[in-house]
């Protein structure tokens, strides 16, 4: 604020002595008041030094000045006496200081002085009077005080300008004096005029020299000053690199560099500024110098100093403001996939450059790498240099922006490494961090300098499978590091606080469904992952948190899956928080117990990757309440049939009486159709008049009560009236641009042919034979039924989901040519034919039996390739060319041939085969990485690996009966093959069963006698004889480490020696034939319909108490009769 | 430019300097004795100056000519009232001839002509040749510490009024025990001594980085042994003995002088200057710093060891050529101004702050000599004749 307005501000106390201050002045008040923003604007001090020509110049200025105004004024009675004083003010002023107008720059400066002084006291004592006003650090906060600084700085900066200007008058003066007056000799040293000019010389000098000596001063003062911003400007620099770190940890900051930007060009054009006069200072030197001259001593420091100054503000200008992601990873940047393309940006935060100068930028990808072994080198493909350009709108600034970059692995960067083995080198890919360095050579006003800044670490991962742990690591490292280089990072991944944790997990919801968790979700979250309840000190491990998990998927895998279904299917209703979500089993009853019968609450399952289910509890007239749950609902499912409509349908079928829901009240107290109505998807009666000759139907679930069991199975029922209809039901037709147009022609038995030009659901259901022809060129999901025999032909140019589902034998054929998830589900068919061509998951289910056939023609890299056939008949995947396939999983649930010929599994990481009834699944891989095969039911399982590469991990498991038959053809290092049947009682290793047939290779006999030191051969004694004939015919391979790493079950069958083929249990039963059968009986009560996919020791998983019940057989799989023949068994 | 070659000898000296001119002259003093009426004439004066010092105001001092480093002591000088309101109780020499050399009669001008001339700044030329008869050079560039201690004596001897010597003695000197213990035998030395500024290393023994003013302040009282070369002659034992060495602090004055030796010397002998971050508090409570073994005081005593920072001598540059600068807290409107030579503005204490320094950056200005103020004086202030 100008002065003058300050001092009239002022109180009464301290006005009079502004008033007494002007009552003895020459300067009239009238004058100040009148032209108060001139006089403040002008440098009196330096005016009123003695031989100043600006004084002069000032002075006369002032009197045109005042005249101005006089003319200015009107001809009202309050203006005509004040015009009356300012030309009487004028006239004594001319009168007075005409001839000295030294003395009068000097009076204005000391009056300027003494107001302030005035107003400082004014402005101290006011304050004291009032309430404690808060510190000026916090009033206004650092932004306030920055841009007050900034301003300051300015003031400052012109004012050492102006202070220069004058400078350079006076030596310009000086300089004409010297070279006129000055003329050394010895008889001019006698005349006095002489004498006396080189006086007037001398003080002319005196006066440079100081004039000199002052501007330093304020060079330094200035440097001081910004010296002070800089660190400000730094600090509030550090805020922003953490709020962007938040940002990248999902949190939500705002990362606006506008005005750091600002603030940071502001200081560096100051600097620029003052090197600027810096530079004039010394030209000045060059022309006039003398002894003990200033600017010789003092601007070569100040130089140094200013140097330092904008060096160290341009580096720390430049910032990486976007870092390294790939456009469609939505909220999770800094996972970078090989394949993909991604993009990143710099910024420089002081917006000067020369125009003429180009400055380029480039960009290196771990130009230091860390010394880890096996770290993985990169190369760019992309262009990696781009020239800094201000955009041609200037406001967009100084940047350099990379976009579609793609990256390269080095073929040599891996040397040492074995392929594939992931648990040899000290860092997984997931956890090896890669940076991306920029550098600038910025040039500018002749200062040049190279720029660099780095990118926050990145993963660079090469399927998509990896992306969770990959943002696991991301989290982790942001969440815990400060120092952005530390490559190093995971070597020793240091313990997460949990607070802290609890609070990056809640982003995680927050970014995904708009809503984090709660208190209560984060206990329970926090029990599960410490064990007990969470202190501020508790910690949680790396390994807990991301690796461990007996059952297969860690504590991380298992948030990961839920914030996916989520993000799916359950965005709204988690949102609005109807999805109570994190609940032990423990706290769900507690929370049931005193709520009305029918209440249910919605909780996310702890035994499932991503399911959902809900709980409801249930009165009974007598004895404590029960509580139900019915099976998770996953992806899989939510995908046909969203939640909402699941839970209207919901049904119980109770004996004796008609089905009802029993969900009636969502926890704590909303009727159900209250809390869940705006979610239901509107039926679709009278949308096309052509169906309302059809009865209505709808796809409802149903599940059986069991007696006196918690959980319930409830089953796929398709309730149709007329078996005649084809039905299109495009889900969630009440959101809008799910499904743009929706092309589906429902006919009678014949050819229907639909056509989705756009993403959304397409359901095609055919219920009659005939040919069901789908093409569907872009869509979301895509679900094809057929129920009674025919062709279901599916061919999805473009797709995301693809799910096909063949109720009654026909042809499935499903032609998926890009990425996306085709699955088929024939449900009782003769052939179905899957061939993807593009990366996605393939899931095969066949319910009856038939021919089910799989010939991915180029899978590139298909997530997941998953087979079920649930009945008898022929399973048979071909994959072409599998590149990574990550898992290839089979199940056969009932008899039948399942067959598996991979031509060319590049390195298919997991291949699992389950064949839980008889029959004789063959796998003959050519040539893959891991096999896994699981037969729960007697039935020959062949495993003819063709050119087994390493396979890892190549678990038999018979749990039940059966033949399992290994013949690997060139095992090259098999590293772990062990078979463990885990079928108590009802296993049978029948004669020869066990049977390892490498075939070509030297012949190697394992008797009874080579068994190593066989420890309790009393219990092995009930072995069938016929084990210790079991050959093993390895190739030429070292045995000790061909076996290596497989032992028996200590104080069973001790150390089988070198022979790591099985790792049977104890209580073998001993004839074949008895337990054969009872072992088939068994698994078939068990398994018929549904089959466990994954060996259940989850510590998730629910207590015995509460295991799943098996499911009712669907209504729509009608069972052929069981034929078993022996022959199956060998 | 600058003087490369003193800084070497200058920077060792206050250690040894302070004490052995002092030493002297509180001798001298030891012998006379106040009388009360002089005693409540000058509690008069005290307050009638101590008025006249309330109105002073921040003006800045022309540079002379590599004379910045003057100018900031000056106003370290000048702008402490306790100081000032001994200044103006002096006794006015004489002679012209007199007047011209006396240092603080010069000083004494310099104040009032600063404070009554209504100038921004103004030239400290009568009081800078005053100095250069008493072979303070003008025109050579100075390390401070090595000046204050220099004007300080100056001022101690000119000041010819003992009452006035006394209690700028008390103002300023910090007394010291210094214990030298024979670690063979139990023979024991323990000497009293005083000194006018604490010069505190920045670096410890490994030359590693202490962190902050406190560390320094813990080493500096840290015992040390000598060992090896450093072996005294024990007369106990007859022979040169590995001994201890511990000073104890024994009275803290009104003003606290420290000096961070913001220096190293490389193998090149060349001096080096130390830029890393050295954080200092505002307020400084002694009693928390030190353990108990490390003073020699009584509780009163201690009750008086809470300090506030009053002013910070910067320097900025190299150890060979360089800029000095005060931030001085004003006593009297209690805010921080900066004195740039003729520049004087008003700054905070993020500004202050700044004087910390940062390793990367060897031109800003780092804090040189720090200055405390007891935050409750005690008056009148016990003498120093007590401890010694």
């Amino acid at each position: 604020m100008a002065q003058w307005q300050e001092v009239q501000g002022l109180a009464n106390t301290y006005l009079e002595q502004v008033d007494q201050l002007y009552a003895g002045s020459a300067l009239p008040m009238a004058v100040r008041q009148s032209l108060a923003a001139w006089i403040e604007s002008q440098n009196w001090r330096q005016a009123a030094e003695p031989l100043c020509s600006h004084a002069r110049i000032l002075f006369h200025s002032l009197l045109v000045l005042l005249g101005e105004r006089v003319g200015s004024l009107g001809s009202d009675r309050e203006d005509l006496t004040l015009k009356h004083n300012l030309r009487k003010a004028h006239r004594e002023l001319q009168a007075e200081f005409q001839e000295k107008p030294e003395r009068f720059a000097n009076l204005v400066a000391n009056l300027l002085q003494e107001e302030r002084r005035i107003l400082r006291l004014g402005q101290a004592g006011g304050q004291e009077g009032s309430v404690p006003a808060p510190s000026p650090a916090l009033e206004g906060g650092r932004e306030q005080q920055i841009q007050r600084r900034l301003a300051e700085f300015h003031t400052a900066l012109q004012e050492a300008e102006r202070a220069f200007r004058h400078l350079e008058d006076l030596q310009d003066a000086f300089d004409f004096c010297f070279k006129v007056h000055y003329r050394p000799g010895e008889e001019k040293n006698r005349d006095p005029a002489y004498l006396q000019e080189l006086q007037s010389l001398q003080a002319k000098l005196q006066n440079l020299d100081r004039q000199r000596r002052e501007v330093l001063a304020q060079m330094q003062q200035l440097l001081g000053r910004s010296e002070t911003l800089q660190e400000l400007l730094q600090q509030e620099l550090g805020g922003w690199r953490t709020r962007q770190q938040h940002l990248c940890l999902g949190g939500s900051a705002d990362t606006n560099l506008r005005p750091l930007e600002t603030w940071f060009t502001e200081l560096g054009q100051g600097l620029f500024q003052l090197r600027q006069l810096l530079r004039a200072l010394g030209d000045l030197r060059q022309k006039v110098t003398y002894a003990r001259d200033p600017l010789v001593a003092e601007t070569p420091l100040l130089e140094q100093r200013l140097q330092e100054q904008l060096t160290h503000l341009l580096k720390s200008a430049f910032v990486v403001e976007q870092q390294p992601s790939t456009p469609n990873a939505g909220k999770r940047p800094l996972v970078l996939r090989t394949t993909g393309k991604f993009s990143t940006r710099a910024r420089l935060l002081v917006r000067l450059q020369d125009r003429n100068h180009r400055m380029e930028a480039r960009i290196h990808i771990d130009r230091n790498p860390p010394n880890i072994k096996g770290f993985r080198r990169f190369n760019i493909l992309t262009s990696s240099s781009k020239t800094l350009l201000a955009g041609d709108n200037p406001q967009e600034g100084l940047i350099c922006d990379f976009q579609y970059l793609t990256l390269k692995e080095q073929k040599d960067s891996r040397a040492g490494k074995g392929k594939g083995a992931s648990g040899e080198g000290p860092l997984v890919v997931t956890e090896e961090l890669h940076l991306i360095t920029f550098t600038l050579a910025y040039a500018c006003c002749g200062l040049e300098l190279e720029l660099e800044a780095t990118t926050l670490p990145f993963v660079i991962i090469s399927n998509n499978n990896q992306f969770s742990s990959a943002w696991a690591s991301i989290l982790w490292f942001n969440m815990l590091s400060s120092d952005p280089k530390a490559q190093q990072f995971f070597s020793s991944p240091p313990p997460a606080p949990w607070p802290r944790l609890a609070e990056v997990l809640s982003w995680q919801f927050q970014s995904v469904a708009e809503r984090g968790l709660s208190r209560d979700n984060l206990l329970m979250l926090a029990k599960k992952l410490l064990g007990s309840k969470p202190s501020p000190n508790s910690t949680v491990a790396w390994h807990k948190f991301s690796k461990d998990g007996a059952s297969g998927f860690s504590f991380w895998a298992w948030l990961d899956g839920i914030l996916g279904l989520l993000q799916e299917h359950l965005k709204q209703l988690w949102k609005n928080g109807l999805i109570l979500g994190f609940v032990s089993r423990k706290q769900e009853e507690k929370l049931l117990k005193s709520k009305r019968t029918g209440t249910f609450l919605l909780r996310f399952s702890e035994s499932v990757l991503g399911g959902v289910t809900f709980t409801w509890v249930e009165h009974n007239e007598t004895g404590p309440p029960t509580f139900h749950a019915v099976e998770p609902y996953t992806a899989s499912e939510l995908v046909s049939l969203a939640l909402p409509d699941i839970i209207r349908d919901y049904h119980m079928s109770l004996e004796e009486k008609n089905p009802e829901n029993p969900l009636k009240f969502l926890y704590p107290n909303t009727a159900r159709d209250e809390a869940f109505g705006p979610y239901y998807s509107q039926r679709l009666e009278g949308n096309l008049s052509e169906s309302q000759k059809y009865l209505n139907r709808r796809l409802i679930r149903v599940s059986s009560r069991p007696p006196n069991r918690r959980q319930t199975e409830e089953e796929l029922q398709a309730a149709t009236e007329n078996l005649e209809t084809l039905q299109l039901q495009p889900r969630g037709q009440g959101t809008p641009g799910d499904l743009g147009t929706p092309l589906g022609v429902p006919t009678s038995p014949g050819t229907p042919h639909g056509v989705a030009s756009s993403p959304g659901t397409l359901q095609m259901v055919a219920m009659s034979p005939g040919t069901l022809q789908v093409t569907p060129e872009i869509l979301g999901t895509l679900q094809g039924v057929t129920a009674s025999p025919g062709t279901l032909h599916v061919t999805p140019g473009n797709l995301g989901t693809l799910q096909g589902v063949a109720m009654s034998p026909g042809t499935v054929q499903m032609v998926a040519t890009s990425p996306g998830t085709p699955q088929v589900t024939p449900g009782n068919l003769g052939t179905s034919k899957v061939v993807a061509t593009s990366p996605g998951t393939v899931q095969m289910v066949a319910m009856s039996p038939g021919t089910l056939q799989v010939t991915p023609g180029n899978l590139g890299t298909p997530q997941t390739l998953q087979m079920v056939a649930t009945s008898p008949g022929t399973l048979q995947v071909t994959p072409g060319n599998l590149g990574t396939s990550q898992t290839l999983q089979m199940v056969a649930t009932s008899p039948g041939t399942l067959q598996v010929t991979p031509g060319n599994l590049g390195t298919p990481q997991t291949l699992q085969m389950v064949a839980t009834s008889p029959g004789t699944p063959q796998v003959t891989p050519g040539s893959l990485g891991t096999l896994q095969g699981v037969t729960m039911s007697p039935g020959t399982l062949q495993v003819t690996p063709g050119n087994l590469g390493t396979p890892q991990v190549g678990t038999l498991q018979p749990p039940g009966l059966g033949t399992l038959q290994l013949q690997p053809q060139s095992l090259e290092p098999p590293q772990v093959t062990p078979g463990a049947p885990n079928l108590q009682g009802t296993l049978q290793v029948a004669p020869g069963a066990v049977q390892v047939l490498p075939g070509g290779l030297q012949v190697l006999q394992v008797a009874s006698g080579d068994l190593g030191t066989p420890q309790g051969t009393a219990e092995l004694g009930t072995l069938p004889a016929e084990l210790r004939d079991l050959e093993l015919l390895p190739g030429g391979q070292d045995m000790q480490e061909l076996l290596q790493g497989l032992q028996a079950p200590s104080g069973t069958l001790g150390t089988l020696g070198t022979l790591g083929v099985a790792e049977l249990m104890p209580d073998v039963v001993a004839t074949l034939e008895e337990s054969l059968e009872e072992s088939l009986e068994q698994s078939f009560q068990l398994s018929p319909g549904s089959a466990a996919l994954l060996a259940q020791h989850d510590p998730f998983l629910p207590q015995p108490e509460d295991s799943a019940l098996p499911a009712v057989p669907s209504l729509f799989t009608d069972l052929p009769p069981l034929h078993i023949d022996a022959s199956d068994f060998q | 430019m600058g003087q490369t070659s003193g800084h070497q000898e200058r920077s060792e000296k206050p250690e040894v300097a302070p004490s052995k001119v002092m030493e002297a002259e509180i001798e001298v003093q030891n012998k006379k004795e106040e009388t009360k009426e002089v005693k409540a004439k000058n509690q008069k004066l005290i307050s009638v100056f101590g008025l006249a010092d309330l109105k002073n105001e921040a003006i800045g001092l022309y540079n002379l000519g590599q004379s910045c480093c003057l100018n900031s002591l000056l106003q370290v000088f000048l702008m402490n009232i306790h100081f000032t309101r001994i200044l103006r109780r002096i006794t006015v020499p004489p002679s012209p001839a007199q007047r011209r050399s006396n240092v603080p009669y010069q000083m004494l001008l310099l104040l009032e002509k600063m404070q009554s001339g209504k100038c921004k700044a103004v030239g400290p030329t009568e009081l800078a040749c005053c100095l250069s008869e008493h072979r303070v050079e003008l025109f050579v560039q100075h390390d401070a510490a090595q000046l204050f201690l220099t004007l300080w004596n100056l001022l101690k001897k000119q000041m010819k009024k003992p009452e006035l010597v006394k209690e700028l003695r008390d103002l300023y000197t910090i007394c010291i025990q210094e214990h030298v213990a024979c670690q063979k035998c139990s023979f024991e030395v323990k000497s009293k001594s005083t000194m006018l500024t604490l010069p505190l290393p920045v670096l410890d023994a490994n030359s590693h980085r202490l962190k902050t003013l406190e560390d320094c302040l813990q080493y500096f009282f840290h015992p040390e042994e000598l060992t090896g070369q450093n072996m005294c002659f024990c007369q106990q034992c007859g022979r040169k003995t590995p001994f201890l060495q511990s000073m104890k602090l024994v009275h803290l004055p009104q003003t606290l002088t420290l000096h961070l030796k913001r220096f190293c010397f490389e193998r090149s002998s060349r001096t080096h200057k130390l830029s890393h971050s050295l954080p200092f508090p505002q307020e400084l409570d002694l009693r928390q710093v030190l353990a108990e073994s490390q003073c020699q005081a009584d509780d009163n005593e201690k009750a008086t060891w809470h300090y506030e920072l009053f002013a910070v001598v910067a320097h900025s540059g190299s150890a060979s050529c360089g800029h000095y600068c005060a931030y001085i807290r004003s006593l009297t409107d209690c805010k921080w101004y900066c004195f740039n030579d003729s520049e004087v503005c008003q700054v905070s204490w993020d500004d202050v702050k700044c004087t910390y320094g940062r390793s990367n950056l060897y031109w800003r200005e780092t804090a040189y000599l720090l200055f405390y103020m007891k935050k409750h004086p005690q008056q009148p202030w016990p003498g120093l004749s007590g401890c010694l």
